[in-house]
């Protein structure tokens, strides 16, 4: 484990992104990028489906926040892998890192749940543990530079 | 529309509170106005983004010691083959606020007899 992330550090591409002055602040700006509207597509979902927002029809309203929130955190995963190459055995050493990742499990197993289930209280209920998780997602991402 | 606001502002300041005091962590807003000094053994240095860092072991603790992003750091001479572990360094910075955190921000790095001077406007006069 401690070779492959130490092999991950040594890639070409990934030791230019270390020491680079404008290629590491722009990943970490399409990162945020992502993190925005993913969340933001989330939380208007979320509430669509708990029934705070009424004012638009559910199904073509949340199919379109689905695509948005899909593409978001394909590209919040790209540049979050990009950010952890740099420091692999560093951030794999950090409680913090993988507190991140398993709450972002949990919110992908709560999207597969959500996807499967049909039963509209059922889906209030996912569509608040979501609505919980994504934020905790994102307060962990931030805090794991002041730890760092 | 009223009760998406209430709650989307509700939202916004849940997450926003805890995050605020731990804007801390940039700049020098959590570390002592005074000078402080460490002298340790390199265990670990890493000069790269988003700011580079350097581990020092002083009797048997290991303290981190922020430096400043990779571009000023190389400018002022230090890079990762400027210490390897083993050396013996001496930090000139401010140490954290809190006195349980080992931890600094330094302004100067010297070690083989050389001084690195990694935020050249705060090194003190001498
Ligand atoms: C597999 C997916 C992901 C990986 C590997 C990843 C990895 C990272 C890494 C390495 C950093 C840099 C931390 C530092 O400052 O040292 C970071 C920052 C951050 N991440 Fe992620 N991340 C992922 C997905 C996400 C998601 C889905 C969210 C939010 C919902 C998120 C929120 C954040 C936030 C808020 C920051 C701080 C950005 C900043 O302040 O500059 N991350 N992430």
């Amino acid at each position: 484990m401690e070779a492959l992330l130490g092999s991950l550090e040594q890639l070409a591409l990934i030791k230019a992104l270390k020491t680079s002055f404008f290629a590491y602040p722009i990943v970490n700006a399409l990162h945020i990028l992502a993190i925005g509207a993913l969340v933001t597509a989330v939380l208007l979902m979320d509430l669509r489906v708990i029934g705070v927002i009424r004012s638009l029809d559910e199904q073509p309203f949340v199919r379109l926040l689905r695509r948005v929130a899909l593409w978001a955190f394909a590209l919040a995963v790209l540049t979050g892998a990009l950010m952890f190459a740099v420091r692999a055995t560093e951030y794999a050493g950090m409680p913090l890192f993988w507190i991140k990742m398993g709450l972002i499990g949990l919110a992908g197993v709560n999207f597969v749940a959500f996807s499967l289930l049909r039963q509209p209280s059922a889906k209030r209920v996912l569509a608040g543990v979501s609505i919980t998780l994504w934020p905790l997602v994102l307060l962990a991402g931030r805090f794991l530079g002041f730890v760092l | 529309m009223r009760r998406l606001r209430v709650v989307l502002l509700a939202a916004a300041l849940a997450i926003a509170a805890p995050v605020l005091p731990a804007l801390a962590h940039h700049g020098w807003a959590w570390t002592e106005d005074g000078f402080f000094e460490l002298t340790g053994i390199v265990k670990e240095v890493f000069v790269g983004n988003a700011h580079a860092t350097l581990d020092l072991e002083v009797e048997g603790v290991v303290w981190r010691v922020e430096l400043a992003p990779p571009g000023p750091t190389m400018a002022a001479g230090f890079t990762e083959d400027t210490v390897k572990p083993g050396d013996e360094v001496v930090a000139l910075g401010n140490r954290s606020l809190d006195p349980n955190e080992k931890r600094m921000k330094a302004v100067r790095i010297t070690t083989g007899g050389k001084a690195y001077d990694i935020y050249p406007a705060r090194v003190p006069a001498n």
